[in-house]
């Protein structure tokens, strides 16, 4: 080919067009980073990534490359569901336009806005979202800490603690004992150890009908309790003993060693031991230094924390008003979050927050209930609108609807979620 | 499409529906998807006197953008991929009937505590944006 002036002119303007383009397109694109691919992370990280179409690169930072939902885990425990049924995969995510960094989140430099990885270097970020769910309260159970979570499983972040739980209750001896030492108010999912103890139960009526279930509470009474109390006579008649605060349940002490558990004083041998603590916001905020206390204060209206404006937290970790922990609550307060980040950064259009919860619970086959409430943004906190529960005494129809309406409510919001 | 074809789903769709609320998905739905989405206003009156309401919310347009940011309340449950699991399928139906699902709901004559409490807080035209935005959702 001769090279006359056009070409070679053409020539340069591309190549100079293509060694800059890289650099000016790093500048333009606004970043959001977001830590935790949970159900308040990955829902955040694939709304802005489908709903900004190429508008702003996401990465996602999540550790694990398979999710165990937290959510269901009871039903694993039950025998209603098998621990592949609760794993999901981030392969949606990734094809949806999500860049997704399986390492750890070990810092956040607030000044750079840069996020440290544990694998080593840094992911800058022009708006950062953390989702990093619970961590334990040091010293909340007297003779527990996590280097004893294989004695006494906690089981309250889904994955191989719920296998070992499981195993355990299967390996229980005829007329064992199955002790839970429940957590302190606030926690993930309000109905969660309640449900537990239904599974358990259900598990042991099936296996071992003439073990007993312990229940030590430091609450005087929970989620749903007049719908699982009720529950637990007609399924479990006699098998259950809940020790609320009134009765000492908040007293308590557990030996590792010795497999036993003191409530009150009163010092009971048993076989399995599920400790589950009072709960804090996973490390990440901690060490970004938005949180006050156990949990990150954030604003109703977008997610952003009250100690930085360029920090959302999102779910369990954060401190918001009226919804509960769930992971229902999680992906509502993600699609907030979402549609207010892609506002701030690419000027789309911003509507007002609404957010919404429903959490079923599974209390024996096809015997499911439901508590759910609506809420909106106001100046100091996600305030509860409005709001419902299922009555005692429903048909069995009613109940079996409401446990088939969970089952699609798992498909609908893991599919929301990943993709 | 005739008054006749709308009436065969529409007892359909209020039979079954009361009936059963997941039923409704799988048996009618198809139904009523497959009919055009083109009402004019007579047709319109019609279908609300069928169901006693106030024909007024049903002739309310909806935007599919705004129908789009709506959705995100319904999507923790109802699947996009139009895949049912439990939960009702919500995408491609006639947006009136759309419309007159979520206006029972409103107004508590149709059953389902979680949806008479996502309905309670939706105004005519948010009713009418996710009708218009759901009803164009591809498989």
């Amino acid at each position: 080919m001769t090279l006359d002036r056009r070409t070679f002119l053409g020539t340069a303007a591309a190549a100079s067009a293509a060694l800059t383009a890289p650099m000016v397109r790093a500048q333009a694109t606004p970043r959001v980073v977001v830590v935790g691919g949970g159900a308040g992370g990955a829902t955040a990280a694939r709304y802005i990534a489908k709903d900004s179409k190429g508008a702003i690169d996401v990465t996602l930072i999540e550790p694990t490359r398979t999710y165990y939902t937290c959510f269901f885990s009871n039903l694993y425990i039950g025998g209603f569901k098998e621990m592949n049924q609760l794993g999901h995969s981030y392969g949606a995510m990734a094809a949806g336009g999500v860049n997704v960094v399986h390492d750890w989140a070990v810092g956040v430099d607030r000044d750079a806005k840069t996020v440290a990885l544990a694998g080593g270097g840094s992911v800058p970020y022009d708006k950062l979202i953390l989702s990093p769910g619970i961590d334990f309260v040091d010293g909340a159970v007297a003779g527990w800490d996590v280097s004893a979570q294989n004695s006494m499983p906690h089981a309250y972040k889904a994955g191989s603690q719920t296998e070992l739980l499981k195993a355990q209750l299967q390996a229980m001896p005829e007329g064992g004992t199955f002790a839970m030492v429940a957590p302190p108010n606030p926690y993930r999912c309000p109905p969660g150890p309640y449900e537990r103890v239904s599974m358990v139960a259900h598990f042991l009526k099936q296996n071992n009908p003439t073990a007993k279930i312990l229940v030590a509470d430091p609450k005087p009474k929970f989620s749903k309790m007049a719908l699982f109390q009720e529950g637990w006579g007609t399924h479990y008649d006699g098998m259950i003993d809940w020790v609320g605060e009134d009765f000492g349940g908040g007293n308590v002490e557990v030996d590792p060693a010795a497999m036993t558990v003191s409530i009150d004083g009163e010092v009971t041998k048993v076989d399995v031991c599920n400790v589950i603590p009072a709960m804090k916001a996973g490390r990440i905020a901690d060490l970004a230094g938005v949180t006050d206390g156990n949990w990150a204060p954030v604003n109703a209206a977008d997610m952003s924390t009250k100690a930085d404006s360029d920090i959302h937290v999102l779910g369990d970790a954060s401190q918001q008003g009226d919804m509960p922990k769930s992971g229902f609550s999680a992906n509502s307060q993600a699609k907030v979050c979402a549609n207010a980040v892609r506002g701030a950064l690419t000027g789309s259009k911003v509507f007002p927050a609404k957010f919404s919860n429903t959490c079923w619970s599974l209390i024996s086959t096809n015997d499911g209930v439901k508590v759910g409430a609506t809420y909106e943004a106001t100046p100091e906190k996600i305030a509860k609108v409005d709001g419902f529960i299922s009555s005692t005494g429903e048909t069995a129809e009613v109940r079996e609807a409401t446990y088939i309406e969970s089952e699609g409510w798992y498909s609908g919001i893991t599919a929301d979620m990943l993709g | 499409m005739t008054w006749r074809t709308w009436a065969v789903a529409r007892a359909c769709a209020q039979v079954v529906a009361r009936a059963y609320a997941p039923m409704f998905a799988l048996a009618c739905a198809p139904v009523v998807a497959l009919a055009a989405d083109d009402h004019s206003e007579a047709d319109i009156i019609d279908i609300a006197n069928d169901y006693g309401i106030d024909p007024a919310p049903l002739l309310v347009t909806g935007d599919v953008e705004y129908g789009a940011y709506l959705s995100g309340e319904c999507t923790t449950c109802h699947q996009t991929s139009g895949n049912y699991d439990g939960i009702p399928v919500i995408t491609q139906w006639d947006e009136v009937y759309f419309k007159v699902a979520m206006h029972e709901y409103r107004l508590k004559t149709r059953e389902n505590p979680v949806m008479q409490l996502v309905a309670g807080r939706l105004g005519d035209e948010e009713i009418a944006s996710l009708a218009a935005y759901f009803a164009q959702i591809e498989d």
